[in-house]
């Protein structure tokens, strides 16, 4: 159980000597040519280009909007915005944790390569949805502004909040990658809780319509806080709750611990599984 | 110097499962976790103890299963052992599989930088050596369309390409050099050279005999996952092709006489093997002699040399041929064999080939007299002698150096008036 080659230490096999400096700039050319390689294959195949990771939220909020104004006429104002916000969170949640579970059994070849720091898969896929996040961002200002939001300085905040969705979707995803090589219906199962996690998000309602007596049991969910503080942000229809965040942060550091954990326990037999 | 791979005493386990196994999370939570155990478990690799030098050019040979991708991935830190040690010093490169990372939707541009870079290189460094690879992979004006619209071999020189521009202290290759065209392979070759003159260890897997003799320093030979012989690429390549050939023409049993643990059964005793051969020819006796008819084992440089072989043959063989092979320290200084040399023959029973040589004008040293039969295509050895006869050279004075020491005076002309 002696193998000098750790996986701390394939990092700086593969980039070699020249430093601490060196390796930095090589991690990040890495992350930067393996985040386009998905997103140019993301794009490539489709006529439209990338233009389809806009109009898919945008067709989504369509959606919402006939059934919950023509159809159900739910009454809430500002409709558009508040739907909008929460779809395009949930979709890079969704997103970076369906791709996340193929993030290991993917990449076969890669996993094959020496000196290849595994680590890196899971938060080259969220980094990928998160720039879908990004690139929607206009569109939503649009929405926001027909809408009549009036954007302050608490607008600042919005970085922060993406940094902890961030963490929270990678620790999930070092999970989701490790399961999926040991257990390939992880992902059948991950469809299933995350539509489950759909309907429990408060997307295109409010969690102050819920019956207070489920409210803690329903805030187990991180991303009822995470929608409640984006909308506080960019709607600025309601003051931010500090509070609230301090369960998703917990949670994200939780898992990036935990998670991280168990990926390296079981990175090794990535090989012999795949 | 040290060395640049180190493996002691490596070993890693292999786990079969049942087909019972639970493969999803459905069936674990129908089945419970009894089913996760391995049904048998047994030794992928095991006893594995050999060190390289920097700057060798190594070579994997075995055949299908012997566990030699399972050591190089080891090599490339890929996997665990589940015991003993895997040490390498240097950065490691892998051509275990080129096209690693390569997208056939995305340009060859394109391909490269992402190829380049999961190899280790940085994007500058990528760019710096972006002509340099394009011209090497001979891919043109295609650089700009799809990589599903190269050939296959345009496809292998782009990836063997961006390989050959990283810089790596060590190197490890699996059974990529078969693809592409000669012209090509060459191309590789030399650069497999031009690596091993700037002190890059490379590790090659290949079923091609030929090629590891020609390319290799050294060769690892690897049987259901032990470490059977590592040494000489002529011994060991040798031993191998006599080996499998026994094996697969089901010839007569391949005798192979180790000096040390002669009676352990286990292919792993054969540690120091001088000895190898389908037996279907023998070698039954080698005798060095010098002008006067002596038996020697040690000769004055420049003097005449007989070696005597005897032989003895059970069944008829046609046109078998005689090698003697004058090495020192893993050098070939001279090689002799009757290939085209004779006349067409069949020899049964005992008899004695014996060959001349006029004067033997090599340097003082140690040296060793190697002496084969061999089939009329060279496919396996009947049997082989290696390293079993030494003989010993002895020159007086000046010329200890190179190889030969042809007969030799000096002569002084001090300054003449002209």
């Amino acid at each position: 159980m002696n193998n000098r080659i750790s996986i701390g230490g394939r990092i700086a096999d593969v980039a070699g000597p020249g430093g601490w400096r060196r390796t930095l700039i090589y991690q990040r050319d890495l992350l930067r040519e393996l985040v386009l390689r998905e997103m140019r294959m993301q794009y490539k195949h489709s006529f439209m280009g990338f233009a389809w990771s806009l109009l898919n939220p945008l067709m989504h909020l369509l959606v919402f909007y006939f059934i919950f104004r023509v159809v159900l006429t739910l009454d809430m104002q500002r409709f558009s915005s508040h739907v909008f916000i929460g779809l395009l969170s949930w979709e890079w949640l969704q997103g970076g944790l369906t791709q996340a579970a193929n993030a290991i059994t993917g990449n076969r070849e890669l996993v094959r390569r020496p000196g290849f720091n595994l680590a890196i898969l899971p938060i080259v896929t969220n980094i990928t949805r998160m720039m879908d996040f990004i690139f929607s961002l206009p569109v939503l200002m649009v929405i926001l502004l027909i809408e009549h939001a009036h954007f302050g300085p608490r607008l600042l905040l919005l970085p922060f909040l993406m940094a902890l969705q961030f963490l929270l979707i990678l620790g999930f995803s070092y999970l989701v990658a490790s399961t999926n090589v040991l257990f390939r219906d992880t992902q059948h199962l991950l469809a299933v809780i995350l539509r489950l996690f759909f309907f429990l998000t408060p997307i295109f309602y409010e969690a102050s319509m819920l019956p207070d007596r489920y409210g803690s049991l329903y805030r187990i969910n991180p991303m009822v806080a995470m929608v409640e503080a984006y909308r506080a942000v960019l709607m600025g229809d309601r003051p931010l709750n500090w509070g609230s965040l301090l369960w998703p942060a917990l949670l994200a550091i939780f898992m990036c611990v935990t998670g991280y954990a168990i990926f390296r326990r079981v990175n090794y037999r990535f090989v012999e599984e795949l | 110097m040290k060395d640049a791979i180190v493996v002691e005493g490596l070993g890693k386990k292999f786990y079969h499962f049942s087909k019972e196994r639970p493969a999803t999370v459905l069936e674990m939570l129908a089945r419970g976790l009894p089913g996760l155990r391995a049904e048998r478990v047994f030794w992928g690799l095991r006893d594995i103890n050999f060190r390289i030098a920097p700057g060798q050019i190594v070579g994997m040979i075995g055949e299908n299963g012997a566990g030699k991708s399972t050591l190089l991935q080891l090599l490339g830190g890929v996997g665990r052992a589940d015991e003993g040690k895997v040490e390498v010093n240097g950065r490691i490169g892998g051509f275990l599989d080129l096209k690693a990372g390569l997208r056939p939707d995305l340009t060859g541009r394109e391909n490269i930088y992402i190829s380049g870079v999961i190899s280790g290189l940085t994007r500058r460094e990528v760019d710096e050596r972006f002509e340099a690879i394009v011209d090497f992979a001979e891919i043109g004006e295609f650089i700009e369309s799809p990589l599903r619209t190269y050939s296959t071999g345009m496809q292998m020189r782009l990836a063997f390409a961006v390989a050959a521009h990283t810089s790596p202290d060590i190197l490890l290759i699996d059974e990529v050099l078969a693809v592409g065209d000669e012209a090509f392979r060459r191309k590789c070759f030399d650069r497999l050279e031009k690596f091993k003159e700037e002190g890059v260890t490379i590790v090659i897997v290949s079923h091609q005999v030929n090629q590891v003799r020609e390319l290799c320093d050294e060769v690892l030979w690897l049987h259901n996952g032990h470490l059977v012989a590592h040494g000489d690429p002529e011994m060991v390549v040798g031993q191998y092709a006599t080996e499998m050939s026994a094996t697969k023409k089901r010839r007569l049993r391949s005798v192979v006489t180790a000096e040390e643990d002669a009676d352990d059964p286990t292919f792993r005793a054969k540690k120091k093997v001088h000895r190898f051969g389908t037996q279907e020819m023998e070698i039954t006796d080698v005798l060095l002699r010098d002008e006067t008819g002596a038996l020697v084992q040690s000769l004055p440089a420049g003097q005449p040399l007989t070696i005597e072989v005897a032989y003895q043959a059970p069944k008829p063989i046609t046109n078998p041929i005689f090698n003697v092979v004058i090495t020192r320290d893993r050098q070939v200084c001279c090689a002799v064999n009757t290939n085209g040399e004779t006349e067409s023959m069949a020899l049964s029973g005992n008899g004695r080939f014996t060959l001349e040589f006029d004067r033997l004008d090599l340097v003082k040293g140690l040296y060793h007299v190697d002496v084969g039969i061999h089939a009329p295509d060279w496919s396996h050895a009947y049997d082989y002698h290696w390293h079993l006869y030494p003989l010993q050279i002895t020159a007086d004075g000046s010329g200890h150096k190179g190889v030969l020491r042809p007969p030799f005076r000096w002569r002084l002309d001090p300054a003449q008036e002209l």
